[in-house]
């Protein structure tokens, strides 16, 4: 058999692209891909062994350390899983503050995953734009919970901090803002034809294909899986008719534009959370961590995120698992997305349109 | 001090090239790092250019925690940015691993082991108001008289 | 492609952009006030009571230091995570961060620690090293120190025929002494939080 590989190019793991360090290793053939690698393990921190043996107020900022990028979400899971586990019931309006909370982040996950696509098209002037918005919905955050990154908001019965009457008047007002200023993006997004070019039918992953790569997140729903949703499950969305939504393309075009369509349906779902928060008035309920052993699943902006927890009667964690969405995210892009390619330079813009976060993968 | 030490300096003061590397933080430095790029604080008026790239960088911005597989490579990416360079860490991970250096972490705190840092940023994250405010501090200084401090 | 071009044109034509685009100025770098920055001390008394030190999750991030006369924290930059627990934590409010204590005061918000003493008799070896590490146990009775058999039952734990025997469970800080000092590490102190509101209390 005539061997066709001509070259194999490494990509990484210092890449103007990348923002973290990671190694694709792709065979080409002319300028053709073949197929990629991906060599991991540059991060390995080994967080799940730190956090054995450890009391909640502990782990709780280590969950939270897994990922900087959706680190609200991590916290949310893991506060979840300890309250299912000792049956810790959430007042209302501390789980309205939490979801909106969840929201902000994740629109500002979704936006700078766009940011990023943005950049390694060479659309800079877009990018630009994007990261101004997510500067506004940083803010936001920042007034609720103190800090932008590492927020720390979310404890066993409750969460730390009340959404005062001015704080709230202020997140409506920059809600309206960032969503005049997200439709003019999108428009530009979705009308500009040097993006489709580099877009539009490159990267394509099918239904069946990301039901055999086990997509999750965005990733699933632009190749038409809605229910890979997690968000339908979670009780307090339910209560707000939260419906997911999909789009049948599966190229980057469309895993680009689902996070744009995201971010109009989380300011949605904070809007009607602030209408509710009215409900209650207390916002911490107490009560101790005991134990327990649960499997908890929450929906990170990047997909489907999974603890398993097994804690000893004094809350401490006596054995942790994390599986967290880019794991399947980054094979599903490297086996199906990569394969076949037409041009080098499409590697990393397809790689980068899947939203791929090293820290989540190796932890 | 020579007119064209003084010109050097001058240049060098306004004119500085970043690269980044991540050896194992958990994404927020970095992406603070990314923010500092945005229109907001807009790190480019003052000819501060991110790059990450190695080979024409002045400065680099060490952000993580310092896994083993980085030991080496991190001296390898040193090595390979030209003189004159500087290295600032980012983040309390470089300086003291942060919340990971607990028992059976597979990190290697703190990188001023592996190579010289000229500066530090702590914060988990830094804003980026004070990455901002760090890099611009330094600038006058950090290259001034390159050449004569090298003669003597 | 050419409607691309006008596409960016009209972009760039509008009046916003324009306006921005030759008069805009970068917003100064400052630090919004709501920001939790690094804990600074209110000038309240210090009462050594090592709640903040009991619930700060990073590693040597805040030590409460002994000065002549007077008991101070102190933050470690660099080991500071800038979480706030320990503005939350503290009785006195001895620290202030960003609207931390603004927003404990307003919700009424605490947090309540216990803590919690498990000896593995397994492991344990009978050594007394806890017991004679331990601080409290030094305060309660000092001759523990230095003949290693305690004479009162006031102390935490003590050695009774041949195991540790917890007595005062509830007279624990949560130091931690007795866990680094245990050769074994058969003893184990668990430190358990709780997060409460007690509003209109």
């Amino acid at each position: 058999m005539k061997k066709n590989v001509d070259v194999s190019i490494p990509l990484g793991p210092v890449h103007p692209c990348w923002k973290e360090p990671v190694r694709l290793k792709c065979e080409t053939s002319g300028e053709r891909v073949l197929r990629t690698e991906v060599e991991l393990g540059y991060m390995k921190k080994g967080i799940e062994r730190i956090m054995r043996g450890r009391p909640w107020q502990e782990v709780m900022f280590l969950a939270e350390r897994v990922c900087g990028i959706c680190s609200v979400v991590h916290n949310m899971v893991f506060i979840e899983a300890m309250e299912g586990i000792s049956g810790i019931a959430v007042p209302p309006r501390a789980a309205y503050l939490r979801v909106i909370v969840n929201e902000l982040d994740r629109v500002a996950s979704h936006i700078l995953a766009n940011f990023s696509y943005c950049y390694t098209i060479e659309h800079e002037t877009l990018g630009m734009y994007l990261l101004n918005v997510r500067e506004t919905v940083l803010d936001n955050l920042e007034r609720i919970t103190g800090s932008r990154i590492n927020t720390a908001y979310m404890i066993p019965g409750g969460v730390r901090f009340d959404l005062t009457e001015a704080d709230k008047a202020a997140l409506l007002a920059d809600l309206v803002k960032v969503e005049a200023d997200m439709h003019r993006y999108v428009r530009m997004f979705e009308t500009g034809p040097l993006i489709a070019l580099r877009s539009k039918g490159i990267g394509i992953m099918s239904r069946e294909r990301a039901i055999e790569a086990h997509a999750v997140g965005p990733t699933a729903r632009a190749s038409g899986l809605p229910e890979s949703d997690l968000r339908l499950c979670h009780p307090t969305y339910q209560k707000l008719g939260f419906t997911p939504i999909s789009r049948t393309e599966g190229d980057n075009f469309a895993r680009i534009m689902i996070r744009f369509q995201e971010v109009f349906q989380s300011i949605d779902l904070i809007r009607k959370c602030v209408d509710r928060l009215g409900e209650g008035d207390s916002i911490r309920g107490g009560g101790f961590c005991g134990a327990g052993e649960i499997t908890y699943r929450g929906e990170a902006p990047r997909g489907e995120l999974t603890y398993y927890i097994k804690s000893d009667e004094y809350g401490r964690i006596l054995d942790i698992a994390i599986r967290t969405p880019s794991i399947m995210n980054i094979e599903a892009c490297a086996h199906y997305m990569i394969t076949d390619a037409t041009s080098v330079a499409d590697v990393t813009s397809t790689f980068i349109s899947s939203d791929p976060c090293i820290a989540c993968n190796e932890r | 001090m020579s007119i064209l030490q003084k010109i050097k300096n001058t240049v060098r003061s306004r004119s500085i090239h970043v690269a980044y590397v991540d050896v194992g933080s958990c994404n927020g430095c970095d992406i603070e790092v990314l923010a500092c790029l945005a229109p907001r604080y807009d790190i480019e008026q003052y000819g501060i250019y991110v790059h990450n790239n190695p080979r024409e960088a002045d400065v680099l911005l060490v952000i993580g925690s310092m896994t083993p597989q980085w030991v080496d490579k991190l001296q390898d990416i040193w090595e390979k940015i030209p003189e004159p360079k500087v290295a600032i860490a980012i983040g309390n991970c470089p300086i003291s691993g942060c919340v990971f250096n607990r028992w059976h972490s597979y990190i290697e705190p703190p990188v001023a082991k592996y190579i010289p840092i000229a500066a530090q940023v702590p914060g988990c994250p830094p804003r980026p108001t004070e990455i901002l405010n760090a890099i611009l501090a330094l600038a006058p200084t950090l290259f001034n008289d390159y050449e004569e401090k090298k003669q003597k | 492609m050419s409607t691309s071009i006008i596409w960016y044109l009209r972009e760039f034509l509008r009046m916003e952009w324009l306006r921005t685009f030759l008069f805009a100025k970068t917003a100064p770098l400052v630090t919004p006030p709501y920001f939790k920055d690094y804990p600074l001390p209110t000038g309240n008394e210090c009462t050594a009571c090592y709640n903040c030190m009991m619930i700060c999750p990073a590693p040597g991030a805040i030590e409460v230091l002994r000065h002549t006369d007077h008991w101070k924290p102190m933050i470690h930059r660099g080991h500071c995570i800038r979480c706030g627990l320990c503005v939350e934590a503290c009785p006195e409010d001895v620290l202030w961060s960003g609207r931390v204590l603004d927003a404990k005061r307003n919700d009424a918000t605490d947090l309540r620690s216990w803590y919690r003493l498990t000896v593995d008799d397994t492991l344990c070896m009978r050594c007394g090293n806890c017991a004679v590490s331990c601080p409290v146990n030094k305060q309660a009775d000092p001759s523990l120190a230095s003949t290693g058999t305690a004479s009162s039952d006031e102390v935490i734990m003590k050695i009774e025929g041949g195991r540790v025997r917890v007595i005062h469970e509830e007279k624990c800080t949560g130091c931690k002494t007795c866990e680094n000092n245990c050769p074994n590490k058969a003893i184990r102190v668990a430190r358990m939080v709780e997060g409460i509101q007690e509003r209109g209390a």
